[in-house]
């Protein structure tokens, strides 16, 4: 549950970036968030809603894009999809440790007026 | 208006982590994030190691707990410096706080530094401390499935330690499962299965701290 640690953190840069350009409202937020994190969508929601309230921004609206987590082989070159538990080349059968995505864990964008 | 802020949302902590990993290395302080579920049994696995290695090398604790100093009250007594950090209720330890602790260690007489983290499969995972390595603890009775369900932070770790193998014969954990398992999630991993209780397999377990702490420069 460190969703809200996360939130916290987000709440920073949209009161940095809100200052920074005068922004009056913020309208929408940007995640990204990589399928290898552990970190829970539902979690974040509740979190931003909780955040959102308490910061006087209940307009502004949650968008979380999951990246779907990939790699690619050190030794044939092969991009592949990777799971949590499987990260063997299906071609050449070497496992691999270089992940293409799947830790993104940040705020992309923010929208305001 | 649309501003691209492309901020990592753990930034802070990594910076604040890098920070403390640099001021550790300075000082040549070997530091070890130990982790695992609550009751696995960390701190048992402490006791052991500060009475069998704390004479040989100089070692200092730092004990993470949500509100009490049960565990540092555990394990004082044995010559080496400890300090707690109550969290308030975070679920996992965070570079920040070590950093803060730091600076009430001397940090110049110490060869290693074991930070024991909120016991917690999950959390722990994102927030980087700044040690060199992480050491995960297991016991028989969580059961074997545990690496796959909780992948992030046996990922992480340089060497997993399974305790309580005296129980081994009273549960349906299976090492092999384990073991494939983990093989699968990192190959490089070391596995390390003992018993705090029946002491098997700790020899090797010192050992390989042996090796670590004198190979970091």
């Amino acid at each position: 549950m460190h969703e809200l640690s996360l939130m916290a953190q987000v709440f920073e840069i949209i009161k940095e970036t809100k200052d920074k350009y005068c922004l009056e409202k913020i309208t929408r937020v940007e995640l990204k968030v990589g399928e290898l994190t552990c970190v829970e969508k539902s979690a974040l929601e509740f979190a931003f809603s909780a955040f959102a309230a308490s910061n006087n921004l209940v307009d502004s609206k949650l968008k979380i894009d999951l990246v779907k987590a990939r790699a690619k082989c050190a030794n044939c070159n092969l991009a592949f999809r990777v799971k949590w538990e499987d990260r063997v080349c299906p071609n050449c059968n070497s496992y691999c440790q270089q992940l293409l995505s799947g830790e993104e864990l940040y705020l992309n964008k923010i929208e305001g007026e | 208006m649309e501003v691209e802020v492309r901020e990592n949302l753990l930034a802070q902590n990594d910076r604040m982590a890098q920070k403390n990993k640099e001021l550790l290395s300075k000082n040549n302080v070997f530091a070890i994030d130990l982790v695992g579920s609550p009751g696995c049994g960390k701190t048992s696995l402490l006791e052991e190691i500060l009475k069998n290695l704390g004479q040989e090398f100089n070692l200092a604790v730092i004990e993470g707990d949500l509100y009490t100093t049960k565990d540092a009250d555990r394990i004082e007594g044995y010559g080496s410096d400890i300090i707690q950090i109550n969290t308030q209720g975070a679920c996992h330890l965070e570079a920040l706080s070590i950093h803060q602790v730091l600076q009430e260690l001397d940090l110049k007489k110490l060869d290693c530094l074991i930070i024991e983290n909120v016991g917690n499969l999950v959390c722990p995972a994102s927030f980087a401390l700044g040690t060199e390595l992480k050491i995960t603890v297991l016991s028989v009775p969580e059961g074997n499935d545990k690496p796959l369900k909780y992948p992030a932070l046996f990922q992480q770790s340089a060497a997993v330690v399974i305790n309580k193998l005296d129980l081994l014969g009273h549960s349906n954990f299976s090492l092999a499962e384990v073991k494939k398992d983990l093989n699968s999630l990192q190959p490089k991993l070391k596995l390390f299965p003992i018993s705090c209780t029946s002491k098997q397999g700790l020899e090797e377990f010192y050992n390989y701290l042996r090796t670590r702490i004198k190979n970091y420069d």
